[in-house]
């Protein structure tokens, strides 16, 4: 057992982050991330918003490790993602915008592939597959090849494929925001009880303010490079206030500076600084 | 007819299967090779040039079951060989754009050279028949299967890939879990060329080089000026070429049935 596994997920560190992209066509400098400090604490469900092209998907491969930073760092219980990649097997899992299932494989396949990197036996990899699967409602479409799912079930199964892994860090890019309102809130809610149930961190990268405010404990707001514009903890707003805290986002958005009536709760940004 | 309305209504046609329409044409060349054959006297042309299907019957029931043997031999061997080699190279060469800088211009140049200068390569360097035969097929169809399987892995959507590389599997399992059955469908393409050209490359490679297999008796028919022999050989090797694809394109059914 890792010390991961024994004591549970470890505080996310990220301290002076900065991702600088060179373009191929121009040769020019593109700042992705400057110079950001996040803190992200063990179990707590953090959305991230932004406006598009702010840095929220370079944000994202740099926390899973696919890419590395230019400057500062990026800290999951002391270990970073790029730098020790392997790791982090088992311990982080990811759901992206797109379900990105394997079409050669059937939902249950799909949901045993994390399983299978890692080393499970084939009995476990089943077992635990299509525990998550059913848990996801999918107990009858087990067979099924992704092209005979619909996208709310190809997304299921690639929550269930997260899942399987029994991860402390959850990742997930726009996750939802492709699909109807009523399958994007219904899985919504599932994902966010089962992340509470089995305790993992997650980070959710989104676009939708509702969507934030219905599943952080905070909201971390990016402006242009990733910019820490606001940090919001959702529990210091009454539900009444929602409203308010939604215009307040927004307006922090457009302006790119933070709202002054986010500072009128306790946690605002010029806290958070 | 917008283009997903003639999908639509494309009817696929079974592997090996015998259509009205193919049927009729046969029916019609073989008409007119039969009356050919009847009236080439008249017309000034030998008789031998145009043989009567019972005198290419006569050749067909002389067909040495063991010559083809050899040739089929020779066929999937080296395309087995070819495969395995254009693979594992192609991986290497996804993998280091090193060695890929270094091999492309090499491979760019291999499928630019003229078969017949690869058997003539092949008489000249190496004294055994089967390793030439060998060689010629696999300098021939190798590069084939490594630039197809490439492009393929290089077409791996980069969503997928990520997907994959975010669960962090080992170098293997990101081949084996992702890439490959990736290819596949791809793969299956490459073999279906592959063999048609093998089939033309190994007869060259006989007719030239050997003393058995379908090539050697084809050069045995010309030496005797058998065209009915030729037909009779010839017929072999198409057969052989529509077997070798059914096998291909049943396999391809079967591994590649969850396609929609």
């Amino acid at each position: 057992m890792t010390e991961i596994q024994k004591n549970g997920p470890p505080p996310i560190e990220v301290r002076g982050l900065r991702k600088v992209f060179r373009q191929a066509t121009t040769g020019q400098s593109v700042v992705a991330i400057d110079r950001l400090d996040l803190t992200i604490a063990s179990r707590e469900v953090v959305a991230i918003v932004g406006q598009t092209g702010c840095g929220k998907s370079t944000f994202f491969d740099l926390m899973i490790g696919l890419e590395a930073p230019t400057d500062g760092s990026i800290r999951i219980g002391g270990k970073s993602p790029y730098a020790d990649f392997d790791f982090f097997r088992g311990h982080m899992a990811t759901v992206f915008q797109q379900d990105r299932l394997l079409p050669w494989r059937s939902a249950l396949d799909n949901a045993k592939l994390p399983l299978e990197l890692i080393g499970h036996s084939e009995e476990e990899q089943r077992e635990r597959a299509l525990s998550w699967l059913k848990r996801l409602g999918l107990e009858n479409f087990t067979n099924a090849y992704p092209h005979e799912l619909s996208g709310g079930m190809r997304q299921r199964v690639a929550i269930a494929r997260a899942f399987s892994v029994q991860p402390q860090i959850l990742l997930a890019d726009e996750a939802f925001g492709h699909l109807d309102e009523v399958t994007a809130a219904e899985l919504r809610e599932t994902f966010l009880s089962l992340t509470r149930e089995t305790g993992a961190t997650a980070i959710l990268i989104t676009h939708q303010l509702e969507e934030a405010i219905a599943v952080g404990d905070r909201i971390a707001v990016f402006g242009q490079s990733a910019r820490l514009l606001a940090d919001i903890h959702v529990a210091q707003w009454p539900p009444s206030e929602y409203g308010t805290l939604r215009e307040a986002i927004q307006w922090t958005l457009q302006n790119q500076r933070p709202d002054p009536r986010l500072a009128q709760a306790p946690s605002a940004a010029a806290q958070s600084h | 007819m917008p283009l997903e309305a003639i999908e639509e209504h494309r009817t696929p046609v079974p592997v090996l299967s015998f259509p009205r329409q193919t049927v009729a044409s046969l029916l019609i060349f073989a008409v007119c090779w039969e009356t050919l054959s009847h009236l080439s006297p008249l017309l000034g042309i030998p008789p031998f040039a145009v043989p009567s299907f019972a005198t290419i019957a006569r050749s067909m029931a002389r067909i040495t079951p063991l010559d083809v043997v050899v040739t089929l031999a020779r066929v999937i061997g080296a395309l087995i060989a070819s495969f395995t080699v254009g693979i594992a190279l192609a991986m290497a060469m996804y993998r280091s754009e090193t060695l890929d800088k270094y091999l492309h211009p090499m491979v760019r140049i291999l499928m630019a050279v003229p078969v017949v200068s690869w058997i003539l390569f092949a008489v000249l360097w190496f004294p055994g028949v089967e390793f030439r035969i060998g060689f010629v097929l696999v300098v021939v169809c190798g590069p084939v299967f490594l630039v197809d399987t490439l492009d393929a892995m290089r077409n791996v959507p980069r969503e997928l890939r990520q997907m994959m590389r975010s669960f962090r599997p080992t170098v293997l399992q990101f081949f084996i879990k992702l890439m490959l059955p990736a290819i596949v469908p791809t793969i299956f393409t490459s073999w279906k060329v592959n063999i048609s050209l093998a089939i033309r490359v190994v007869t060259i490679a006989e007719l030239v080089g050997a003393v058995t297999g379908i090539g050697h008796q084809l050069s045995v028919a010309q030496e005797l000026f058998s065209v009915a022999d030729v037909f009779a050989w010839t017929i072999v090797l198409v057969a052989l070429l529509f077997l070798l694809e059914a096998v291909v394109a049943r396999l391809e059914a079967r591994i590649l049935r969850w396609r929609a």
